[in-house]
């Protein structure tokens, strides 16, 4: 039965290649359009229209058309399924979540790009993005943007007390205790990050079990293996909020509303994406020449130091009736050219790793060479075809671990039950 | 005559096949699919596609999540129905009472319906900032963490939705007072009633079949209530404000679990349709009771 149905699907990717191969327009035989479906960039400017018009130069007869989604991730994510799912062929390149490549790729939505992108081409990128460009042996997607999570600090009030940026959570703890009791102002937070019920809160919640030592899956599949580390980890995120390091609202926070608050100076340090610091530096911003960047904190006698990385990267539909030109879009998208004209141009992250050191890069981003540092040794969230549904399951029982209605062991052992049940012969 | 009869009647068959069909297609045919789909293991990511029978129905019948999720869901339609109710009702009759800017009045109260949900939920979002927020402003700057406290979030999200629903109640009450005849209320006068006796014993009795179409509606809306959620709190904190619409979105469109999914819509719409049948079934009582 399984070997069969394995057998049809083979016999499916097979003959699509080959179908695939056929409806391929040879070159020159009259305009081709190429349709790019992407997330809104946000910023002050967007530079990928002039890429794609620089691509077309490059190959004449063809045309890009760029359609943007909305910013919300959740509507993206249910459009690319909803016409993948019904095989559609109305767009041909998609930025993508990392998170949605190994999901994507696991459906057959995805063309497998080994034919024309060798893993050497990978490799100038940073790490933590080709594990899930390439799940299971294809190379799926390639990585465009990066992301890895901060901390933020207040250098002035560092400097004050004679502080060096907190290399453990601990440390950082006993620096809010005494910078706020030196400071004497009701209104100057501890540490922020994000807690509301949503994507952030698992990235913030894996990071706070990395620090502690603690994996989600494990070699053999099994859920939580360090089932005390991963335990100690969440409690330690309710023991700020309980001891006032972090206020209560961190369990309703964003990116954004962490942002603002800190950016107002009203915190001392602030977990958040690399995205922020032109906003702080920018001109009238409250804390503009006062905020640092660090790795964030690992714990005592826990891992070192675990940010998570996120990011995009750029697939090919596998139903485009062009994937010779689809492939070139994406590669030529990712290309250090390409990410140099992002980088400089808006303010976006390339997953280049020698960008991080470009004069022209720097020069527009003076933090880019310690952020390098930084996503050097992100880690990735699991890559699983099953992420979201990992995710949307452990939201709740953190959740109700940082607001103190279900103990750490007890919310991970919830977890886990749901997991056997939702992810049965699934991986 | 008998035959003249028989040819009325298919003609009637005949004229109310195309609403059938339209019915049947629309209405019948997603639902028998939903529940087929229900019975069923299927996970198009994972090319899963199994019967299971009622599997997922036993899997929610122990499942706290979903007994959360009718709770949460359940008081939440209670709450603000009744909420809706009495404030819309108390609009409508103070609306009577007005003598003046009227047309101001009902314009204001229309404000608040016309805007489209996102965009209230945007505002609210605004208003129950925990630093910046005009309600904590107002309180005297104390950081009230509106929707980040399990017992806080459903309570701001009702109020949310009140202040949203309300007025569609208010108007259709405003709208039943203002055809009820003065020579009613003269009448009254005359025998001697009070304001709270004209209200009780005119207004009230005679703005039952309005209201109880208002409630049906509202009720309805209610059990299936996402948007608010969706914006404001997504569900959180602890799934606190997570209703069984919003836990069918997760496991539908987010991780494209269609049978499981599926089986928690199935549970929706029985629920709504048990409650319509309830609101119908009184309604019917009002109908012979007037007749």
């Amino acid at each position: 039965m399984f070997t069969g149905g394995s057998c049809g699907r083979a016999l499916v990717v097979v003959l699509s290649v080959l179908l695939a191969g056929c409806a391929e327009r040879p070159d020159g035989a009259g305009p081709v359009t190429l349709v790019f479906k992407h997330a809104k960039i946000l910023g002050p400017s967007d530079p990928v229209p002039a890429l794609l018009r620089e691509f077309e130069r490059r190959h004449p007869g063809v045309r890009v058309q760029a359609e943007s989604l909305s910013w919300n991730s959740d509507d993206q994510h249910q459009f690319f399924v909803i016409n993948l799912e019904g095989r559609g062929a109305a767009f041909d390149v998609m930025m993508l979540d990392v998170v949605w490549v190994a999901e994507f790729a696991r459906a057959g939505w995805l063309l497998d790009l080994s034919r024309w992108v060798p893993r050497t081409e990978l490799e100038p990128h940073f790490p933590s993005t080709i594990e899930p460009a390439t799940w299971n042996g294809g190379v799926w997607a390639m990585p465009w943007l990066m992301n890895v999570g901060v901390l933020y600090y207040r250098t002035d009030l560092l400097a004050k007390y004679g502080l060096q940026p907190p290399r453990t959570w601990e440390a950082l703890v006993d620096q809010v205790v005494r910078v706020r009791a030196a400071e004497r102002d009701p209104r100057l937070d501890g540490v922020l990050w994000q807690g509301r019920q949503y994507e952030g809160l698992t990235v913030n919640a894996l990071e706070a079990i990395w620090a502690n030592g603690a994996r989600v899956f494990g070699a053999d599949g099994a859920v939580f293996p360090e089932e005390e580390r991963a335990a100690g980890g969440l409690a330690f995120l309710r023991a700020l909020i309980v001891a006032g390091v972090s206020p209560s609202w961190v369990t309703a926070a964003d990116e954004e509303l962490s942002r603002r608050h800190f950016g107002d100076g009203r915190a001392i340090f602030l977990r958040n994406w690399p995205y922020a610091m032109d906003l702080f530096q920018a001109a009238g911003s409250p804390v503009r020449g006062r905020v640092g960047i660090a790795p964030l904190p690992g714990r005592v006698g826990g891992a070192a130091s675990a940010a998570s990385s996120g990011g995009a990267h750029l697939g090919v539909n596998r139903r485009t009736r062009h994937p010779e030109l689809a492939a070139a879009l994406v590669r030529f998208l990712a290309s250090a050219e390409a990410q140099k004209a992002m980088s400089v141009g808006g303010a976006l992250n390339p997953t280049r790793m020698a960008l991080y050191h470009d004069r022209d890069v720097v020069r527009a981003h003076p933090d880019f060479p310690v952020v390098h540092d930084l996503m050097l040794r992100a880690r990735p969230r699991p890559v699983t075809p099953a992420y979201l549904m990992l995710s949307t399951t452990l939201q709740p029982e953190f959740s109700a671990v940082l607001v103190g209605v279900k103990p750490p062991r007890q919310a991970i052992e919830h977890a886990r039950r749901r997991l056997a049940y939702l992810l049965e012969g699934l991986r | 005559m008998t035959a003249r009869r028989l040819d009325d009647a298919r003609v009637g068959r005949l004229l109310l096949a195309p609403a059938l069909v339209a019915l049947a297609v629309l209405a019948a045919w997603p639902g028998l699919w939903v529940l087929w789909l229900s019975l069923q293991r299927r996970i198009p990511v994972f090319g899963i596609e199994r019967f299971v029978g009622p599997a997922h129905y036993a899997f929610l019948a122990a499942d706290p999540r979903f007994w959360n999720a009718l709770q949460v869901t359940l008081i939440f339609t209670f709450v603000s129905v009744a909420l809706e109710f009495l404030l819309g009702l108390g609009v409508a009759l103070a609306l009577q009472g007005q003598r003046r800017g009227r047309r101001l009045a009902v314009a204001l109260l229309l404000l608040p319906w016309a805007l489209p949900s996102v965009v209230t939920g945007r505002m609210f979002e605004w208003l129950y900032h925990p630093s910046a927020g005009l309600l904590n402003v107002v309180l005297g700057g104390e950081a009230i963490n509106w929707l980040g406290e399990p017992a806080l979030a459903l309570p701001a999200l009702i109020v949310a939705d009140v202040w949203r629903t309300m007025p569609f109640v208010a108007l259709l009450c405003y709208a039943r007072v203002l055809t009820i005849p003065s020579e009613i209320y003269e009448a009254a006068r005359v025998d001697g009633a009070g304001a709270l006796a004209t209200v009780r014993d005119v207004t009230l009795p005679l703005l039952r079949r309005v209201l109880l179409i208002a409630l049906l509606f509202r009720t309805l809306d209610a059990l299936r209530a996402f948007d608010l959620m969706f914006v404001l709190t997504g569900g959180g904190p602890a799934n606190t404000t997570e209703t069984l619409t919003v836990y069918a979105y997760r496991s539908l469109f987010q991780t494209l679990q269609l049978g499981f999914g599926a089986a928690i819509g199935v549970v929706v719409g029985a629920l709504v349709m048990f409650v319509a049948w309830g609101y119908l079934r009184a309604m019917a009582h009002e109908e012979e009771a007037a007749a």
